[in-house]
C-alpha cells in the first residue's frame, strides 16, 4: 500500500473526480478556485518579501507592496464571481453553439469541459485579473499606503525605522526564511 | 513570385479553433492556469500599471512596479512548467507501477457503471471507456497535485524574481534620483 492510497481511495477525492468528469461547470469553478488560490499564497508572500527587499529603494517599497495587497483583496474576489459566472452551463452553451456549433471535434466532451475551463481562466485570470483589477487597485493601493504606512519624519531617510509601522507585517517565518537571501 | 493555385478548401476559422482548442486542452488544467495566468503578467499587467487613468503616483514609482510583471512572469512559468513536468514524470511512473488506483476507476471495473460522460465519449464502449475513466482520473490528480507544487513554488520563485526585477527596473527606468 503506496503512501497515496488513502487519497486515491478516500470517499472525498473520488465524489471530487466523479463530480468533475460529470459536470463541466464544476471543473471549471475548481480551475478557477485553485488559481484564486495560488493569488492568495502569493500575494501574502509577495507583499511580505517585497517590503523586506532591500535591494527596492525604500521610497519606492510602500507602493509596490501596496499594489500587491490591494491587488490581492480586490483580485480573489473579482476572479471568483466572473469565473463562476462565466462557468454556468447557460453561458457556456450559448458561447459554445455561437463559437463552435458547426465544427467537428474528436472528443466533444473533453472539448467542452477545455472551452469551460479555458474561458473562465481568461475571464477571471485575464480580464478581470489584469485589466479590471489593477484599474480599482491602483488608487486603492495609493489609498492604503497613505492610510497605513505611516512615515516617521523624524527617522533618516534609510533607517529600519522609517516604515516599521506597515500593516501584517511581524518577525515570522517568511522573514527568518528571506533575511538571509534578501540582505545578501 | 507567383503563387501556387490550390484546390483544397481553405478550412474554416471556427474549425481551426476547434483543433487548437483540443491540442491546448491535452495540457491539462493545471498548466493551461499557469499558461494564461502568465500571458496576463507578462503582457497585460504591465500597461494596466503604466496607463491606469485613475493614479496619481509618479511615473518613477509607476515604471518600477509595472517591470516587475513581466520579470516574475518570464521566472515563473519557466520554473512552474519545469517542475510540473517533472512532477506529472513522477505520477505516471507510480501510475505505470500500478501505484495509483483510484477507488472509481476499481468501483467500475467491479460494478461496470461507468460515469455517463465517459461511457458517451467512448461510444459505449466499456473497455476503452474504462481506460479513459482510468487517464481522466489520473489527469485531475495531476492538476490538483500540480497545484500544490505551483503553491508551494511561489517562495523560492519569488524570491528569485525579487532579486532580478530591481536590476533590470534600475536599467529601464534610469533612476537617477537620491534614494
Amino acid at each position: 500500500m503506496s503512501k497515496i492510497t488513502p487519497i486515491t481511495q478516500s470517499k472525498l477525492f473520488n465524489n471530487h473526480l466523479k463530480r468533475v468528469i460529470n459536470d463541466d461547470a464544476f471543473a471549471a469553478r475548481t480551475i478557477v478556485v485553485c488559481s484564486v488560490l495560488k493569488d492568495v499564497f502569493a500575494y501574502s508572500v509577495r507583499y511580505k518579501t517585497t517590503m523586506e527587499n532591500k535591494k527596492i529603494p525604500e521610497k519606492r517599497r510602500p507602493f509596490v507592496a501596496a499594489m500587491d495587497l490591494a491587488s490581492g483583496v480586490v483580485t480573489s474576489v473579482a476572479q471568483i464571481a466572473v469565473g463562476f459566472s462565466i462557468a454556468s452551463p447557460k453561458v457556456q452553451n450559448k458561447l459554445w453553439n455561437k463559437i463552435f456549433g458547426n465544427a467537428q471535434f474528436k472528443n466533444i466532451g473533453v472539448a467542452k469541459k477545455s472551452f469551460a475551463t479555458i474561458l473562465a481562466l481568461i475571464g477571471s485570470g485575464l480580464i478581470t485579473e489584469r485589466v479590471l483589477v489593477p484599474l480599482m487597485a491602483t488608487p486603492l493601493a495609493a489609498f492604503v499606503e497613505k492610510k497605513f504606512f505611516k512615515h516617521d519624519a523624524t527617522a533618516p531617510a534609510t533607517s529600519a525605522k522609517t516604515y516599521s509601522n506597515y500593516p501584517f507585517h511581524k518577525p515570522t517565518v517568511f522573514k527568518k526564511m528571506f533575511k538571509s537571501k534578501t540582505n545578501a | 513570385m507567383i503563387k501556387p493555385i490550390t484546390t483544397a478548401t481553405p478550412i474554416k476559422l471556427n474549425q481551426r479553433m476547434a483543433n487548437s482548442l483540443e491540442k491546448f486542452s491535452e495540457q491539462g488544467g493545471e498548466k493551461i492556469a499557469n499558461y494564461i495566468n502568465a500571458a496576463g503578467k507578462f503582457a497585460i499587467a504591465p500597461l494596466m500599471i503604466l496607463y491606469n487613468p485613475f493614479t496619481k503616483e509618479p511615473k518613477e514609482n509607476k515604471k518600477w512596479a509595472a517591470v516587475k510583471q513581466p520579470v516574475e512572469a518570464v521566472v515563473t512559468i519557466a520554473a512552474q512548467i519545469m517542475s510540473l513536468n517533472l512532477l506529472y514524470k513522477g505520477i505516471d511512473k507510480l501510475a505505470e507501477k500500478g501505484k495509483l488506483n483510484f477507488k472509481l476507476v476499481q468501483d467500475a471495473e467491479k460494478s461496470g457503471k461507468i460515469p455517463e460522460a465517459i461511457l458517451k465519449a467512448n461510444s459505449g464502449d466499456k473497455v476503452k471507456a474504462l481506460k479513459t475513466l482510468q487517464k481522466t482520473c489520473l489527469d485531475i490528480f495531476k492538476d490538483r497535485t500540480g497545484t500544490i507544487l505551483t503553491i508551494a513554488l511561489y517562495v523560492p520563485i519569488l524570491a528569485v524574481s525579487n532579486r532580478i526585477f530591481p536590476v533590470i527596473a534600475d536599467l529601464l527606468t534610469k533612476d537617477n534620483d537620491d534614494e
